[in-house]
């Protein structure tokens, strides 16, 4: 679904992603893992298009994703969340969903009149469920900054998906969740996986990654140092070694 | 062939003294990037203030038939002075991350300081003492205004000085710091609001001269030349790149020559309007200007 | 009671011109523009009704579609560049249309007069309000019909989901475009659509004030233009009518005594309300406030 070659970003002189090489398959939820700095967050904004890349390529389904604006990329499918939460604080939520519906799909269905929707109809139907699904149902005419933490990162989560994406990138939805919201956000990202969604989740949070993933890539220092299964992660010294530094055998 | 030299004389002629004025494009220009680089808002009154330290020290010029250099120093302090009281006016209180606001308020400033002007001398234009004028080299050719030359060497002089307060002192490396990362800045102690207000009151100064230089070389001090020079000095920073000095330097020098053929070519009624093409020629092609921060998706 | 209309007829023409900014400024844009595209619709349909003696509305018409391409294609490049830079190219483009009028000459004979606009004398004799037998009351509710469709249509747009993606662009653009807006004709649409309105209020302008002076489009009446949807806040339509009324009524025309000051006070006034009010001064928080004291006072008569 996903395939990432020899990437690289550069800042001016840092090397925030080096030579990349990564693959998803589609159906898998692929998470990415890596100390801070590691190059997760670039790598993030590579794929959906708000950074341009310093040489290297990124397929989509066999389809190049270089010269697209981050838009375009949405309308190819692929959809991502921020980790410090970009809602739009002036929008009600139901609004900050019915802004997102931009998939080809959605744009084929409502035709040239699609941006003049009203509120009514199958599309409100629609939005309703996401609603419902992120246990929003009674707040859609909130404004999105009144919202709680919590309810905000559900919304960001509701928002992206409102995308209709094939590829979801989630960067790091966890940040300053509680156990019971992880364990919500597990289902959640399990659920969208069985709507048919491929899933890379961006993560510091060791349970949630190793819990749910089907495949792991470990990021240092803008490079891939392992790759593998959970289990195979966990038991990999250079990876132990990237987060916590030499072991005190060395 | 005769006229073809004739021309081509009289369009380098052109080029020439429109690059000597352009020194004042520049300095201009160097005042919007300064306060652009520091703060990211754009302060629409800065041409305003330099203006009304022209006017300053003409009145003091008129009141107390002052000399060359005074001139210039009151015209710079005021002008830092005005430069401070719209700081504090329109930038101060205004929530950071709101660049429209305070920079409606600046256009209010503008507003403001231009009524004063007007009715302080009931609209109508003040010749201002023309220094060098009689002044005139030739070489081959060629004539060398002295007043073009004199405020080209000012020009060259203040951003001399200007380069080394940035580089070479405490308060330029605080300017640079607070442009480059506010936050860390203000974590280190520093003062953002008395680095931002230095940096007004630094751009005021240099505004305060170039206006000087303007009404010296032109000879005359009007209220109808501040909207233009506003706009101009805006296209400068905008062609040379928002936020880059040497940017405002070249594209300044280049605007004054530039303007400068087009009036020998098409006459002053004509002129501006192909400053502003200039300004949207650069807009499609080069959008950053010639040294500007990139805006690219980063 | 001419001079009274004559006010009614400022405030709606003005409220127009606010409204072309307004659009603009939903997406976060602050255009200087619009006075420049209001003296191109102007001058369209001045010269439309004068020298091809076309209808008024036509004349009008055609003057909308062409400021609405002109702003089309003025969008492009300017738009591609950051909010503050955007303001440099519409207040260069707003100067550029001045000058241009300035120069510009188009003479033609008509029953042995000389009509048409004569650079920088201007144009007037532009008749066609009196030629065909229009009252002072016919003129005012020309111009508030439209004003009335305009401000309905806006507010109707807002409704809808293409106001929505307006204001999601102009309040993050990065996540919009991340949601799969397409940012750049968000913008170019918001600004043909300002242009459009724009060219509405300047065609009813020329004919309304029978006389276009280049001094009338400059870096002022832009400034009124984008002040009054500032002032009067992007929250809701109303906003800027109130603003329109408030600045043209009380400052402008009210204060007449202070003679030549109004445009200090004028000045003045723009400073401290950005400073007191950011937002606007009708942003959301007054309107909820608004919205809750009207429904005190509704409640309390009903009981």
């Amino acid at each position: 679904m996903l395939e990432v070659r020899a990437l690289s970003k550069n800042f001016g002189g840092v090397k925030a992603v080096k030579e990349l090489d990564l693959a998803v398959n589609a159906g898998d939820i692929f998470g990415v893992i890596g100390p801070n700095g590691s190059g997760k967050s670039t790598l993030v904004n590579l794929i959906s298009g708000v950074f341009s890349a310093t040489s290297g390529d990124i397929l989509f389904q066999g389809q190049s994703l270089s010269r697209l604006s981050p838009h375009a990329r949405v309308r190819m499918g692929v959809a991502r969340t921020f980790q410090n939460i970009r809602l739009f604080p002036g929008l009600t939520v139901w609004q900050n969903l019915w802004v997102a519906r931009n998939s080809a799909e959605d744009i084929r269905a409502e035709g040239v009149s699609y941006r003049w929707f009203r509120k009514g109809g199958p599309v409100k139907k629609e939005i309703d469920n996401m609603l419902e699904f992120s246990g929003l149902a009674d707040k859609g005419d909130e404004l999105a900054s009144n919202l709680a933490f919590g309810e905000q990162r559900r919304l960001e989560l509701a928002r992206a998906a409102a995308t209709k994406p094939r590829l979801l990138i989630l960067d790091e939805p966890a940040a300053g969740m509680n156990q019971d919201e992880i364990r919500d956000l597990d289902w959640r990202i399990r659920q969208l996986r069985q709507q048919g969604m491929t899933i890379i989740l961006i993560e510091h949070v060791m349970d949630l990654v190793m819990g749910i993933t089907d495949r792991i890539a470990v990021l240092n220092f803008g490079s891939k140092i392992a790759e593998g299964e959970p289990a195979a992660i966990q038991e990999n010294k250079s990876v132990q070694e990237a987060y916590l530094g030499q072991s005190k055998d060395d | 062939m005769d006229d073809f030299w004739f021309e081509f004389v009289e369009i380098t002629q052109s080029i020439g003294d429109g690059f000597l004025f352009g020194s004042t494009y520049a300095l201009i220009g160097i005042g919007f990037t300064l306060i652009f680089g520091a703060m990211g808002k754009l302060n629409i009154a800065y041409a305003a203030t330099a203006m009304a330290g022209a006017y300053s020290s003409l009145a003091i010029f008129i009141f107390f038939d002052a000399s060359l250099i005074i001139i210039f120093i009151v015209s710079a302090a005021s002008a830092a002075i005005l430069g401070y009281l719209v700081y504090l006016s329109c930038f101060r209180f205004i929530p950071v991350h709101n660049h429209l606001a305070a920079m409606m308020a600046s256009v209010g400033g503008l507003f403001f300081i231009d009524e004063v002007i007007v009715h302080t001398t009931r609209g109508s234009p003040l010749s201002f003492p023309s220094m060098f004028a009689e002044a005139y080299f030739e070489v081959g050719p060629y004539g060398i205004r002295g007043d073009l030359l004199f405020v080209f060497v000012i020009g060259l002089i203040s951003t001399g000085a200007l380069l080394y307060v940035l580089f070479r002192t405490r308060l330029g490396l605080a300017t640079r710091a607070v442009a480059q990362q506010d936050v860390a800045a203000r974590l280190c102690g520093m003062s953002i609001h008395s680095t931002n207000s230095t940096t007004f009151a630094v751009a005021g100064l240099l505004g305060g001269i170039a206006g000087a230089m303007t009404a010296a070389a032109v000879g005359i001090l009007s209220p109808v030349m501040m909207l233009p020079l506003t706009i101009k000095g805006l296209i400068v920073t905008v062609i040379g790149g928002l936020g880059s000095i040497p940017g405002a330097i070249i594209a300044g020098l280049f605007v004054g020559s530039f303007e400068n053929v087009v009036m020998y070519v098409r006459g002053i009624d004509e002129r501006d309007m192909y400053v502003v093409a200039l300004l949207f020629v650069f807009l499609i092609f080069r959008p950053n200007g010639l040294f500007g921060k990139t805006i690219t998706r980063d | 009671m001419d001079y009274f209309l004559n006010l009614i007829n400022t405030i709606g023409i003005h409220t127009l011109l606010g409204l072309s900014a307004y659009v603009l400024l939903l997406t976060g844009q602050l255009s200087l523009a619009q006075a420049g595209f209001f003296a191109v619709g102007a001058y369209t349909a001045a010269i439309l009704t004068v020298i091809f003696g076309w209808n008024i509305l036509p004349a009008i018409g055609l003057g909308m579609l062409s400021t609405g391409s002109l702003a089309f294609l003025v969008g492009f490049p300017a738009l591609r560049v950051r909010g503050l830079m955007l303001v440099v190219a519409t207040l260069a483009f707003g100067e550029f249309v001045r000058m241009f009028f300035y120069n510009f000459e188009w003479r033609v004979i008509q029953e042995g007069v000389e009509v048409g606009p004569e650079g920088t004398m201007g144009f007037s004799e532009i008749r066609y309000f009196a030629e065909h037998g229009w009252t002072n009351w016919e003129v005012t509710s020309l111009i508030w019909v439209f004003v009335v469709i305009v401000m309905a249509l806006i507010w109707w747009a807002d409704q809808t989901r293409s106001g929505a993606v307006l204001r999601a662009v102009g309040e993050d653009e990065l996540a919009a475009g991340t949601v799969g807006i397409d940012v750049m004709v968000t913008k170019v649409a918001a600004m043909t659509v300002g242009g459009v309105i724009a060219g509405l209020a300047g065609g009813l302008y020329a004919h309304q004030i029978t006389m276009l002076d280049h001094h009338a489009f400059t870096v002022l009446l832009a400034t009124f233009a984008i002040a009054y949807p500032i002032l009067g806040g992007v929250s809701s339509v109303f906003g800027t009518l109130v603003a329109v009324i408030f600045i043209q009524g009380l400052l402008v025309e009210g204060l007449r005594f202070l003679g030549d000051w109004r445009m200090l006070l004028f000045g003045a006034l723009i400073v401290v309300v950005m400073n007191v009010k950011p937002r606007g001064l009708f942003d959301s928080q007054m309107l909820r406030w608004i919205k809750n004291a009207l429904r005190l006072r509704f409640s309390r008569g009903l009981s």
